[in-house]
């Protein structure tokens, strides 16, 4: 296993053969690590039962292999091997002293004990040492019941205190550090086991986290105080044993024993990460992610995590109806249905949907259906993508090589995304094969910090030819792949000349293409997208607009794409969604529909996999599930939709398109061919590539939600002192 | 004679009258009522015995009926307890004793200082076998660990006392008060402030009751 | 002789009559207190109920109380404040006012009966802020 913080500091030294030299040195550690030939199996016997492991096993995991869990602090399957907390101790036979189970690895013949005599004592050891420099703050620390430290006293440490110095004049004591708003830390708690610093410079490659001091006064810290800036921060807390870096937000705020867990999945990007909703008393107090090897392993980004308070901000509790006098007025269920069925029978068809970045697969179904109903055709998503109809192939926009896919490519080149904050979770990926795979990547667009090293070949359009014609270097890179793979930003295609793009590149992947490989990638930034293009959404809010309809309905669209100035004088814009945003402020009906922690919906992520959300907490108010809105609404009008329950709607989604209803399986979309698209004129403008969200800052707001989250707006304010402060010190070094 | 002399001495009480010779003479001839069932030496029969049939018990009997005995000896006790001095205590002057752990309303007590002493660990919440207690906390503007609500259902409380055993900061705690009876159930949701109220009100007692039990902790 | 007619129980009557202060006032004493005790003033606390004690009367009615005048008949068993609660309910001989070991801190509260039927009884109220905030559509943007 490599250390990335060995590559960068090599390739810091600034020279112009850092380049080579850190290739080097990642190219003969991957030698190193792979044996020319299938080793032989070596047997070893844990607590007397045999079993077959590799070489270079640790005992650990060949305990772990006959099911013994060995008591481990600092060890991490998807971190790099400390071996620095000492509880994984275990007796080896025939070894003078018992050895550290995370980084040895095991030797023929090995007999281990994982309970014998000498082991127990050395946990016990350790156990004693370890709680001697920790406080006694379990009541008031919110790690507690769900802390390894507490667990593991329990199991493994002894059942008496030597400790007898009662008026802790010995104790040791840390000053807290303050790494912004998110993670709160009482270092006083640290047991040292350096996850989160291998975490920041592993997974999240930023090396903010690091140690100073040795032995007792050794201390877990930013060195300078400043923040800990990254998109993946929140997953230290759950790294973290103890209760030293804890959930800021959710400080206090519950007990691990009293909440309920609801296994859903997050829609503020278009990942669709895995998470458990904690909740309590009808409120949603916490977001954990949920393993997932496909999608997002067992991290989560911060938006998805800290976000959830905006669930409890500017919510739409009661149906609304714009009044004469221009105010919108909170009314009941009854006056608002009516008032839509009105102007929906004055439309005479000219009715038109527009679907919003958290519309979810159910809803989307419920208003396209309805609209045809009623004799209107337009149904659009409110992010673009190229024109024409480049949304009747899945294929065109989806991330072909899968999120897990990624891992294993070797060439990737990135145009006009920045997945950092648009996919913080592909970009793990992207970062783990560059750590692990030698995977060489480069940029079209501005230049952005990916937390990895890669080319940024200019920003200009023209790139985009030249490197599928062949005659760019990195096409040479990509040619030579095993895997290549090249990601379009999602934002990109709704440029003007979107779809000569989107040609060009297609094109090129039918010559990159591999078998069981499709190097073609478009990365999504909605939650909805590939969902509203599978039922059979056109994408672009102008095709709306350009329809001028009489009755315009908006399903969560609050990108403000849609403003009252394009839309005829005698529009009626009826809002359905979760949140007071930009869509409800200029609607003429608002009615509160469901967030994705309250209603049963099927979400389908950017590589093209429905996964559904599950109900944590019921919705607020008056506040109902979106699709059955638009059943009610239906029902108004009179030309009822074929479904009552939500059984029945799953079942016309799959009529619509089978693959939505298999939750969790991803369908492969095959080879986009470019057939379809040969009349599309393949002159890309000169406009300059652009990403919207370039730093951490613009990361934080995306979507309603996350502009109603208190929380993501602290970030913000925080990450901007930050960058006033670095420029202070700038400026006073120039000085 | 002998017979009309029996019936004249007919009752119990007019036994008395020939002193105590002459009723142990006359009990030697009464016949006791007669055991049915053979009970081994050392035990004793309980349940009813079978009345004697003899002549001379059912006149007794009858005579007892006839002449109200048992009544007017009940009358009896009642006049004597007139002038006894009463066994009840006189309630709202006089009251009954108390342990110090008597467990009554609940309070949440304070430090020396002022300061609130729960910490929002929640624990009692979680031992409280009716479920009684609520509690929902946040960081304090000081970055303390307090709670925002803290309410006990006191129609729910089973007044185990498990919360104040849990509690490790003795916050919670069941103070002396039983007199705390409302006349609507809504009284009786008990908030933070008011067993804050209560705590403030009874520091005095439930210091010197933790004071004379604390040897026993 | 005397204590077989019961003649000591009429001297006690005239005791407590002269103790009350007249035939009326023994009277009334008897209407409001429905009995009739003479023993030793053990303290008065700082709302004036006065607190006897006379170890002649069996345990449990050695120590009584004569709530504050000024509460007429409205008494309440409630009305005996807390630092003479441990005292009547015979968890300690000493009383309060002998006692330096009580606390007396500043936040102390004053006591108070049971409030229940009166206008000033307690009435539950959240303390927490509602959960959910609503949108509100007249607010300006930020």
């Amino acid at each position: 296993m490599i250390r990335a913080p060995l590559v960068k500091a090599l390739s810091a030294l600034g020279s112009p053969t850092h380049q080579i030299a850190s290739r080097a040195v990642r190219t003969s550690a991957i030698v190193a690590q792979t044996p020319a030939k299938a080793p032989e199996k070596i047997e070893v016997f844990v607590d007397d039962i045999p079993v077959q492991v590799l070489p270079g096993t640790t005992v650990l995991q060949a305990a772990a292999l006959v099911g013994v869990e060995i008591p481990r602090f600092c060890y991490h399957e998807r971190l790099a091997v400390a071996g620095n907390c000492r509880m994984c101790l275990v007796e080896v036979e025939k070894s003078p002293k018992p050895v550290a189970a995370c980084a040895m690895p095991v030797m023929k013949g090995w007999r281990i004990k994982t309970n014998s005599d000498l082991t127990r004592k050395a946990r016990e050891g350790v156990m004693e040492f370890l709680l001697m420099n920790h406080p006694l703050d379990c009541p008031i620390c919110d790690q507690g019941g769900e802390c390894d430290l507490q667990d593991q006293a329990m199991a493994f440490g002894s059942d008496r205190s030597r400790f007898t110095d009662i008026h802790y004049t010995g104790k040791r004591a840390v000053e807290d550090k303050d790494i912004g708003p998110l993670v709160k830390t009482i270092m006083t708690r640290c047991i040292h086991c350096t996850r989160c610093v291998r975490f920041a410079s592993e997974i999240a490659g930023v090396d903010d986290l690091g140690t100073t001091g040795r032995g007792n006064d050794m201390q877990i810290g930013t060195y300078v105080e400043k923040l800990f800036l990254t998109e993946l921060s929140g997953n230290v807390i759950d790294l973290c044993p103890v209760g030293a870096l804890t959930n800021k937000p959710y400080s206090f705020v519950a007990r691990p024993w009293e909440i309920r867990k609801v296994s859903s999945i997050d829609v503020l990007d278009a990942v669709g990460s895995n998470i458990v909703v904690s909740t309590r008393t009808n409120e949603v107090l916490r977001i954990l992610p949920r393993e997932n090897e496909d999608v997002n392993e067992e991290w989560l980004a911060d938006k998805s995590r800290f976000a959830c308070d905006g669930l409890k901000r500017q919510r739409l509790i009661a149906p609304m109806v714009r009044m004469p006098n221009g105010e919108l007025q909170a009314v009941e269920w009854e006056g608002a249905l009516i008032a839509v069925a009105k102007a929906l029978k004055k439309a005479n068809g000219q009715v038109a949907g527009v679907a919003g970045q958290l519309a979810d697969v159910e809803a989307m179904v419920a208003l396209k259906d309805l609209i045809n109903r009623l004799e209107g055709e337009t149904v659009v998503t409110e992010q673009g993508f190229i024109k024409g109809s480049g949304t009747d192939v899945r294929a065109n926009y989806l991330l072909n090589s899968t999120i897990a896919g990624l891992e294993e490519a070797d060439a990737v080149l990135l145009v006009g995304t920045n997945p950092r904050y648009e996919a913080p979770l592909v970009n793990t990926r992207l970062r783990k094969a560059y750590v692990h795979n030698e995977l060489q990547i480069a940029s079209i667009g501005p230049k952005v910090d990916l937390s990895y090293e890669h080319d940024n070949l200019g920003s200009d359009p023209a790139l985009i030819k030249d490197v599928c014609s062949g005659s760019h270097a990195f096409s040479k890179v990509l040619e030579g792949a095993k895997k290549p793979a090249i990601i379009i930003g999602a934002d990109l295609l709704e440029r003007e000349d979107g779809a000569a793009i989107h040609a060009t590149i297609v094109e090129y992947c039918q010559k990159l293409k591999k078998p069981e490989w499709n190097p073609f990638n478009v990365l999504q930034n909605n939650a909805a997208q590939v969902g509203a293009y599978d039922v059979g959404y056109q994408a672009g809010a102008d095709r709306a607009i350009k329809a001028q309809p009489k009755v315009l309905f908006l399903l969560n669209a609050d990108a403000g794409k849609v403003t009252r100035e394009q839309l005829p004088k005698d529009c009626f814009v009826v809002y359905i969604g979760s949140h007071g945003d930009n869509g409800a402020s200029i609607a003429d009906a608002v009615l509160p529909g469901a967030a994705y922690t309250e209603k049963q919906a099927i979400y389908v992520n950017t590589e093209g996999r429905p996964q559904q959300t599950l109900p944590g907490v019921s919705p607020p108010g008056m506040a109902r599930e979106d699709w059955k809105i638009l059943r009610a609404i239906s029902e108004v009008v009179g030309t009822p939709l074929p479904y009552d329950t939500l059984d029945e709607l799953r079942s016309r989604l799959e009529d619509i398109s089978p693959h939505l209803t298999r939750l969790g399986e991803l369908e492969p979309a095959g080879f986009n061919e470019t057939g379809a698209q040969a009349a599309i004129s393949k002159s890309i403008s000169g406009v300059a590539i652009d990403v919207k969200q370039k730093e951490l800052k613009d990361y934080f707001m995306t979507d309603a939600i996350s502009r109603a989250s208190p929380t993501m707006a602290k970030c913000i304010s925080a990450v901007n002192k930050q960058q006033r402060q670095d420029e202070q010190s700038k400026q006073s070094v120039a000085i | 004679m002998s017979l009309t002399m029996r019936i004249f001495t007919a009752s119990r009480n007019g036994q008395r009258m020939f002193g105590t010779n002459g009723a142990r003479l006359l009990a030697a001839k009464r016949t006791e009522p007669k055991d049915i069932v053979e009970v081994a030496k050392g035990y004793v029969y309980v349940n009813n015995k079978e009345l004697s049939m003899e002549f001379e018990d059912i006149t007794d009997r009858a005579a007892t009926t006839m002449f109200f005995g048992e009544l007017f000896r009940g009358f009896g006790v009642t006049l004597a307890h007139i002038f006894k001095e009463p066994a009840t205590i006189n309630y709202p002057f006089e009251k009954g004793p108390l342990s110090p752990r008597f467990r009554g309303e609940h309070a949440l007590r304070r430090y020396p200082s002022g300061e609130e002493r729960c910490i929002a660990c929640k624990l009692c919440e979680a031992i409280c076998p009716a479920q009684a207690i609520t509690i929902e906390a946040e960081e304090r503007a000081d970055g303390s660990r307090r709670t925002t609500r803290y309410d006990i259902d006191m129609t729910k409380c089973i007044y185990c006392g498990f919360c104040q055993e849990a509690c490790p900061v003795d916050a919670i705690v069941e103070g002396p008060n039983f007199e705390f009876s409302t006349e609507t159930h809504e009284e009786l949701l008990y908030n933070k402030e008011k067993l804050l109220c209560n705590g403030d009100k009874w520091e005095s007692e439930i210091a010197s009751n933790l004071q004379a039990d604390h040897l026993y902790r | 002789m005397a204590k077989f007619l019961g003649l000591n129980r009429l001297t006690k009557l005239f005791q407590i009559i002269q103790e009350c202060g007249g035939l009326k006032q023994t009277y009334l004493k008897l209407y409001r207190n429905d009995d009739l005790k003479i023993g030793t003033l053990v303290g008065i606390d700082k709302y004036g109920n006065k607190y006897f004690e006379n170890p002649f009367y069996f345990y449990g009615r050695n120590r009584w109380v004569e709530f504050t005048p000024h509460v007429n008949m409205d008494y309440d068993g409630s009305q005996i404040p807390a630092d003479w609660y441990g005292w009547m309910h015979y968890k300690t001989d000493l009383p309060p006012i002998r006692d330096g070991s009580r606390p007396k801190y500043k936040w102390l509260a004053d006591h108070s009966e049971n409030l229940s039927g009166t206008k000033e009884a307690y009435m539950p109220y959240t303390t927490t802020p509602p959960k959910v905030e609503a949108w509100d559509p007249s607010a300006k943007k930020q």
